[in-house]
């Protein structure tokens, strides 16, 4: 018995050594070396263009097979639900009132029962449709891109969409996830290990030279673990050293897929545990800003240490979130006033994925970081792209919040997102009261200035 | 994660859509905000109301909240309020707001009693069937901000001024000795006799369900 093993054995060791090293040859040489040197082969873009011509077959399969059956299709409504009526509060009011009595009115100068219905009617719109909740979960997609977890039509339509799919789940769960894997620990490993034998060298020219080439080289390893395939627009805008780079926020990756086009001195909280790691040894090639979680609560301290950072014009320029939490990449909320008082010049880049790939919104309340990643990791691809815009300085007329909400706007502009004056917050927070008192104060106001011109006259 | 992502059966929708008069793609959209509002739980409360900010600019929100959570308006001649709210209850009050199909004339009159019931019960909070002189004055103060540019004189004076026109118009239709107790439904309806409240108390939705297969 003996005897019949130990051949046997020995062939399996062969066979798994053999294909071991094939897998990491392979691995050096397609990724990790292109991605020390900044090239590509572009087999990532070849890969995407077969996966969009998947998807487009796949989805008028289901199309024909939903009509075969005579399904009800499911379309996800990505606009507003309900069709905005595009009159103002008076002038609504004064129709209601119009449409009810006889009388003459000229002026809205009276309560009337009937303003009820007016509040009524937008207080039930709001509830079944509003712009700010949809943007704290993900966005739905018109087409099917294979993945259960973004399907909402799937029945059994047809035996080749079924192979497809469970031939996609085998291929993305047993082939790229362990490669994307395998690739995102090295890319980490490096990153920690390189960055602390660097931080043993002496300040200076060499320090700052070898650091942006490690740091470059690490998160372009990551890009390739993720399998994000990125466009850059408009490079020559590319932030410079003393400057504050603002960008929207969709999910942590927003800081791999930049950095590994640039560098950047990165604003944030120390963490425990292995981001906590990553943060340390980061730190020691590249003077990066990182704040104890006391320290984040005192707002002066913070913009102290910012504007410190950019009086030294030799330095990386800083990159901020300034929305403050994840959101679902169709919008932009409103940005904190705090990144924009400390001076210096803001250069805006716009981030937008494309979501038949694999949608990259970090849902917090629904995710935690671990799973969010293996998702990432699991789904065909990241692809997004990148818009460097032209860098704006405050006006000296303008406030913090002015020039906030112009830079807002300018990347919703070119992002192709809606421009949103609500807080991210809301997210997590309940809206302050003082917001209803604003409508309230409104409708009084109308009320009362008619009165006061009838008193007059 | 291997199975298929099971869809809400298609018999479900249909009893619902019996009961309330929207279609299936109506349904499957309010339940996809159902969800979301609570989180995808079965039930909502009125906690989940308050995340909504454009429901929190609205003066008269904390009424709009409670219509969702009053039994009155579930079509099922209960009473009282409720704590939380199932999917079918959610679709039974939003369906007072549909608009009414055009070939509905004949029960214009019945859509129309129904819509200004939901309005009389958001005002008559002690389900008591009248609209007592406090209650009303409560919607309006709800209504009225009480800044400085309001000072509390002029807003009661416009709250007077609006009941004492209601009482007037109901107390004509009274005997001399009789105690005005309130606004019951009928003199609500005699009031808003002349507002086509059927079609201004509508939400409409912008994308109509057209079938994508021809029978």
């Amino acid at each position: 018995m003996e005897l019949f093993f130990n051949p046997f054995d020995n062939l399996v060791c062969i066979l798994l050594g053999i294909s071991l090293t094939v897998w990491f040859t392979l691995l050096l040489v397609f990724i990790i070396v292109p991605a020390i040197f900044g090239v590509s082969f572009g087999i990532r873009r070849l890969y995407m263009k077969t996966l969009l011509k998947l998807f487009e077959w796949a989805t008028l399969r289901i199309e024909r097979g939903a009509k075969e059956n005579n399904h009800h299709l499911h379309k996800p409504y990505s606009n507003a639900i309900i069709a905005k009526e595009p009159t103002s509060f008076e002038e609504e009011i004064k129709e209601i009132r119009r449409s009810g009595s006889n009388k003459d009115l000229d002026s809205a100068s009276e309560f009337e029962m009937s303003d009820i219905f007016y509040f009524t009617r937008r207080g039930v719109a709001s509830i079944m449709d509003d712009e700010v909740t949809k943007r704290f979960s993900a966005e739905e997609l018109e087409s099917w891109n294979l993945l259960t977890r973004s399907n909402n039509n799937f029945h059994y339509i047809s035996l080749r969409l079924t192979v497809l799919w469970g031939l996609g789940l085998v291929i993305r769960y047993s082939f790229l996830l362990p490669l994307r894997v395998t690739l995102a620990f090295t890319g980490v490993g490096l990153l920690v290990f390189l960055t602390c034998v660097i931080g043993l060298l002496p300040n200076g020219r060499l320090k700052n030279f070898l650091s942006e080439k490690v740091h470059l080289m690490c998160y372009r390893i990551c890009v390739r673990a993720l399998t994000a395939i990125i466009t850059y627009h408009d490079s020559e805008n590319k932030p410079k050293k003393g400057g504050i780079c603002v960008a929207n926020h969709t999910s942590p990756i927003d800081v791999i897929i930049l950095a590994s086009d640039g560098c950047y001195a990165m604003v944030g909280q120390i963490h425990g545990g292995l981001m906590g790691v990553i943060q340390r040894s980061m730190v020691k090639a590249c003077p990066h800003i990182w704040f104890e979680r006391s320290e984040v609560k005192d707002r002066h301290l913070v913009a102290k240490r910012l504007s410190d950072h950019l009086e030294v014009k030799t330095k990386l320029p800083i990159l901020i979130f300034p929305e403050g939490t994840c959101i679902n990449n169709t919008s932009v909320m409103m940005f904190k006033k705090g990144s924009f008082e400390i001076g210096g010049t803001v250069y805006p880049v716009a981030i937008k994925y494309d979501p038949r790939f694999g949608d990259a919104f970090w849902n917090s309340s629904k995710f935690g970081m671990v799973s969010y990643l293996l998702r990432m990791m699991s789904s065909w691809a990241i692809v997004c792209s990148v818009w460097y815009l032209p860098p704006m300085s405050r006006e000296e007329d303008e406030d913090a919040v002015q020039f906030a909400n112009r830079v807002k706007a300018a990347i919703a502009r070119q992002g192709g997102l809606v421009d949103l004056l609500w807080d991210g917050g809301l997210k997590r927070g309940k809206v302050k009261e003082t917001f209803k008192e604003e409508q309230q104060k409104l409708y009084s106001k109308m009320l009362v200035g008619t009165q006061e011109d009838r008193s007059r006259s | 994660m291997g199975a298929f992502q099971s869809s809400p059966g298609q018999p479900e929708y249909v009893d619902l859509k019996e009961k309330t008069g929207f279609s299936i793609s109506q349904i499957r959209v309010l339940h996809t905000r159902f969800k979301l509002l609570g989180h995808n739980g079965e039930t909502l409360k009125r906690d989940h109301f308050n995340s909504i900010p454009d429901l929190a600019c609205n003066p008269i929100r904390s009424q709009i909240i409670e219509a969702f959570f009053d039994r009155r308006n579930f079509r099922q001649n209960g009473e009282g309020p409720v704590d939380e709210i199932h999917f079918e209850e959610f679709l039974m009050v939003m369906s007072h707001f549909k608009a009414p199909s055009p070939r509905m004339i004949e029960e214009r009159e019945s859509v129309r009693r129904e819509k200004l019931r939901f309005i009389f019960n958001m005002h008559d909070t002690d389900d008591d069937g009248t609209i007592t002189l406090e209650e009303y004055r409560h919607v309006i103060d709800e209504l009225l901000s009480l800044t400085e540019d309001l000072g509390k004189d002029t807003a009661k004076d416009i709250a007077d001024a609006a009941m004492r026109e209601v009482a007037s118009t109901s107390m004509a239709h009274m005997e001399p000795d009789e105690f005005f107790e309130g606004i019951t439904f009928e003199h609500f309806l005699k009031l808003l006799k002349g507002f086509e409240i059927e079609l201004k108390m509508n939400v409409h939705f912008s994308i109509m369900d057209t079938p994508t297969f021809c029978k």
